[in-house]
Order: C-alpha cells, then structure tokens, then sequence
C-alpha cells in the first residue's frame, strides 16, 4: 500500500472557529489532523483523541490505523476470524470493523489450533508474538507419571505447566506453522528449575528436586523451513524464577504469501546422569526487537 | 538545469499569492506541487495561489528550491535544511502544512506533521489544550466515553508484558 496521503485535500472542512484561540493545530482540518497522526505510537493516537472533537475523529480515521496494523493483517483477520461480529450470531452480517478496531482486536490474545493450545497477539506497534504450550509439543515420556507430571499453574498462559521430576532422557520437540508478517523474530523456550506453590499467599520455589543440569548442557534447535537454522546449548542454573532461554532468530522475508514453517527443540539425553526438577511451559516467539535481554550463555 | 533536448527547456512559472505578489519560480521545481503539476497540465503558465498568503509562498518557494536540486551527495546537506526548516513557531507551522496541503508537497506534508507530531508527543491531553488554545468541546459523557475508549490502548500492552516478566 502506499502512502495514501494524496486525495486528502479538504479544504471545505476547515472548521470555523474564530475563537479567540488562533495559534497552532485548533483550526487545522481533520484530515490534516489525521496525517499528523499517523507520526505518532498507538497509545498517543488514543491519548490525542481526547483533545477535542475534530481531534477524536481524526483518531478514528482508518487511514491512522491502517498504516499501525502489520502487512498482512488482512491474511490473519480471514484465518482467525477476527472480524466476527461478537454480538449476533450471522457473522456474514457483521459490520465491518473500522482499522482501529482490528487494531484492537489484534493486540488481544487469540488462542488458535486444534486444542487451542497456541496463542498469538500483537504487541506495540506492529509486532506478532506467539507462544506455544508444552502441550502441542511432542514430550518423550510425557505420559509416565514417574518422569513427567501435569500441574496447573497461574503462571502460565495455558494454565498449566509440565514438571519434570527425574529422568535420563530429556527430548522435547514441536513445530510450528503460523502467518508472520515481515521482519525478524526471537525464539524462546519458557522454563524455570525448581516447582512453585503459593504458601499464605506468598510464592514459594521448591528447588530440592533439581538436579543435573550442570554436567551437561540442554541443547536447543531451530529450524524453518526455508532453510535457517539456529543452535545453542545452555547449563541450567538459576533456580526459582522463569527463564527464557534463547534459542535463536529468524526472518520472514517480504513478500512470502505462504506461512513460516518452524521446527525447535529442546534435547538433554547424556545417559551418563539424571535431570530433574525443570518445569516447562512453553515456547515463545518475539519479533527480535522487543524480546527479552535475558539469555543463557554456555559457562 | 543544463539544456536537454527536451521542448520544455527551464520553462518558467509565475506564482501568486493571495495577496496579489507574484513569484517566479522554474516549473521543474514547481511540480513538486501536484496541485501546479495539474495546472501545468491545463496549460496555465501564472498560478494563482488564493490559499496562501506571500510569507507562507515564501517559504513554500524555499523548500522547493531546495528539494528540487537534491542529488546522492548532498542529501545530508537537504537533512540539515529540513531540520532548520521547522524550527517555526506554531503559527507558521500550521500556515505551512495547510499550504502544503493544498499544494499537495507529499514531502513537505510529511515534513511539517511529523514537527507537529514531535511536538505533541508525551504532552498530557490538558498540556495540549492549552499550548495549542484548543477548547474542550466535548460534553461530560462524551469525554468520560472516550477516556474509557482509551484505556484498553494501556491495559492490552501491559498484560502481556507483565507475563513475560515472570
């Protein structure tokens, strides 16, 4: 799209108001307003609107937001449904929702998937984050209540979280395929070492369990289908807090109409000892700018 | 502009202000204005401006100039002018940017709102009111409707990234 500044000459708009105000923006026309506007992060566009009248619609025009949404917005309104009027039932009826409203909607998370299992939302201006649960993810030995046990968690965005209690083979694998829109991305795996329970409404992190994560680092993969690759290995050790834990970057180019394919993994299967007392939770994908500093370096 | 085999060989333009003053100015450099570009088209030759006032065409006239001579190597040079260009007061500014709207400068447009938009930026909606002398004119409701319109911009940011902080 380009930038459909043109054709926005209005001058029989100019608003009357021979006030005695008469420096600066008040008597600018609206569409003028709305092309200062576009200069500026969602969050002021809001703030501005409250100013005056002429100065809200101007916050409402779509011409703001349409440049604020990402570049295939359209691409992922149509696969998750998320212009379907919520209040009726005909969504073939619905309205359509003006830019700002899909906006919106698209900073709110959406859960996706056969089990909704996966989440995505856009943060700040025009990044997509997703995050995927433990449980669209292939976990040897998951359904062994010797190694792997299901608790449910507030700290999670699913609502529940995989520990680990001992074993000699770690192997968690997944993959992923989702609409991202242009530019560069972050991979995380979620994890904590140690277990967490609220006792008199404090956090308490039991952290007795874990052990082995210093013999031998974990290592992490990913890969998309269009060839990128990324490989690191961490030693675990700092118990008691959620960590992400980088795996690597991607990017999505331009002008891919097909969605980004990505397989990742996270693998600890030294035979020699045990591992345990890890919690997993999910894996999450930022556009790179915004993604946590924190990473794990290898000592 | 060297000579070019071209017919139309540094054609020259009048424009005119709204108060009657005329300028003459090279219609390579004045079709940056799609607005003369299409009188151009329609064979006029004096360009009467009855939007903008001599000072403002002044200034317009500058900004063409300038831009009309841009080049790989002086690009930092045109940077430098523009930063220049909108340290005006308010007045000027909004002079400007409703001349270069109905000149159609794409540029200049662009120039002018982002000044205004830096200007505004990280201003309460109170601090904006009063250096801009723009009058509250909504009702009680309205107002207390648009604020909760508002808030959803900070809460959906926040909720998100306070997950990611655990």
């Amino acid at each position: 799209m380009g930038s459909g500044i043109s054709g926005l000459v209005d001058h029989e708009k100019l608003t009357s108001n021979n006030g005695p105000f008469e420096t600066g923006l008040g008597d600018l026309p609206e569409s003028c307003i709305a092309l200062v506007l576009t200069h500026l992060d969602p969050t002021e566009i809001c703030k501005i609107g409250r100013v005056n009248r002429t100065f809200r619609q101007a916050s409402l025009t779509d011409l703001v937001w349409e440049l604020k949404l990402p570049e295939n917005y359209q691409i992922l309104v149509k696969k998750y449904h998320l212009d379907k009027n919520l209040w009726s039932n005909s969504s073939e009826e619905s309205r359509r929702l003006t830019k700002k409203e899909l906006y919106a909607r698209l900073c709110r998370p959406h859960h996706f998937g056969s089990s909704n299992n996966k989440v995505f939302w856009m943060e700040k201006d025009r990044g997509i984050c997703v995050c995927v649960s433990w449980k669209e993810m292939k976990i040897t030995g998951i359904e062994d209540r010797r190694y792997w046990s299901h608790i449910s968690s507030d700290e999670s965005r699913f609502s529940t979280i995989a520990f680990l209690k001992q074993i000699w083979w770690v192997e968690v694998e997944g993959d992923l395929e989702f609409e991202f829109p242009a530019g560069n991305y972050s991979l995380f795996f979620r994890l904590q070492l140690g277990k967490t329970s609220r006792r008199l409404g404090r956090r308490i992190c039991t952290v007795d369990q874990v052990h082995g994560w210093n013999i031998k680092p974990v290592q992490f993969q990913l890969s998309t289908s269009n060839g990128q690759e990324a490989t690191t290995k961490y030693y675990l050790n700092e118990p008691g807090q959620w960590i992400h834990y980088h795996v690597g970057d991607f990017v999505v180019d331009k002008y891919s109409s097909m969605p980004t394919k990505l397989k990742f993994s996270m693998t600890q299967i030294d035979c020699t000892h045990t591992k345990g007392g890890l919690c997993l939770d999910s894996l999450l994908i930022l556009p790179t700018e915004i993604g946590p500093k924190k990473s794990r370096l290898t000592s | 502009m060297a000579s070019s085999s071209k017919t139309e060989q540094k054609k020259m333009l009048i424009l005119k202000s709204s108060e009657e003053e005329e300028f003459e100015i090279e219609e390579s450099i004045a079709v940056q204005s799609g607005t003369i570009k299409n009188m151009v088209e329609d064979d006029f030759t004096l360009i009467p401006l009855p939007n903008v006032d001599t000072e403002t065409l002044i200034k317009i006239i500058k900004y063409m100039k300038k831009h009309g001579e841009k080049t790989k190597s002086n690009e930092k040079d045109i940077e430098e002018f523009d930063k220049e260009f909108v340290k005006k007061s308010f007045t000027e500014l909004k002079e400007l940017v409703l001349a270069a709207n109905y000149l159609h400068i794409t540029s200049l447009i662009d120039l002018l709102c982002q000044a205004f938009a830096d200007r505004i930026k990280n201003k309460s909606v109170k601090a904006i009111r009063e250096i801009f002398g723009i009058p509250n004119d909504f009702t009680p409701e309205e107002e207390a409707e648009v604020y909760e319109q508002h808030k959803w911009a900070h809460e959906e940011g926040k909720e998100h990234i306070d997950h990611s902080a655990y």
